[in-house]
């Protein structure tokens, strides 16, 4: 099976990872221990944590038998950077609508 | 982490000259982009560029307030992701308070409205990511 690709806001984009990313908010933990939280598959689980590991949002550590997931935080660089550009776009754009109506008013 | 952008602006002229602007697709086009935009609810129109926007007008109140949902792709994966911009005019003594709220980035908000406070969060975040880069 070819591993999936999302984007950033793919990968927010569905319930299931958000609440995952929440319960990784308060601590790290064991794929096992996240996945008892949901009411789905191991297969299912591993999937999500998969893709949000691919697009950079946790990390997985092997300690032991266990492995253990960690939010990372170039996925969520990835969102910002995106509010950012647009941050800018919009106060260009401000600033041009703000030279034109003065010209327009001489 | 930002969740919305905001941006005031004043104008030294009247609202219905900043409304014109906002408004007029031939005037929108000479600071924002060429479009093929209405003031009219339900239009689906076009931002046109590189990276095309798709926005449909949900509110439209003359000289006061303007709302479109504004659709554009991921730059790297040309993927959709939809959000909101809104407009809101204010009178002033000499001239006009523009408001720009530029919000509803997909799913981002349910995320950070997390009940800790995404505050929190990314400080923890921050110390988990330190932890685990050494």
């Amino acid at each position: 099976m070819t591993p999936q690709t999302f984007d950033a806001f793919q990968v927010i984009a569905d319930p299931s990872r958000r609440q995952m990313m929440q319960l990784l908010s308060k601590d790290s933990m064991t794929i096992n221990a996240l996945a008892e939280n949901f009411d789905m598959s191991r297969p299912a689980v591993s999937k999500h944590i998969k893709i949000m590991y691919n697009a950079g949002f946790i990390t997985i550590t092997d300690i032991g038998r266990e492995r253990h997931c960690t939010l990372k935080k170039d996925g969520f660089d990835e969102l910002q950077n995106f509010i950012n550009y647009f941050d800018q776009f919009w106060a260009g754009k401000l600033k041009k609508l703000e030279t034109l109506l003065n010209n327009k008013a001489k | 982490m930002q969740k919305e952008i905001k941006h005031t602006w004043f104008y030294s002229q009247s609202p219905q000259d900043v409304w014109d602007y906002l408004t007029k697709s031939e005037l929108l086009e000479q600071w924002l982009m060429p479009n093929d935009f209405q003031p009219v609810v339900g239009h689906k129109f076009q931002f046109f560029c590189n990276n095309t926007c798709f926005c449909e007008v949900l509110e439209v109140e003359p000289c006061t307030k303007l709302t479109y949902t504004w659709q554009t792709n991921s730059v790297e994966t040309k993927k959709p992701f939809v959000s909101k911009v809104m407009w809101t005019l204010l009178p002033k003594e000499n001239g006009t308070e523009l408001q720009l709220v530029h919000n509803g980035f997909t799913a981002l908000e349910d995320l950070i409205m997390h009940e800790n406070g995404w505050n929190k969060c990314a400080e923890k975040l921050e110390g988990l990511v330190n932890k685990v880069e050494k």
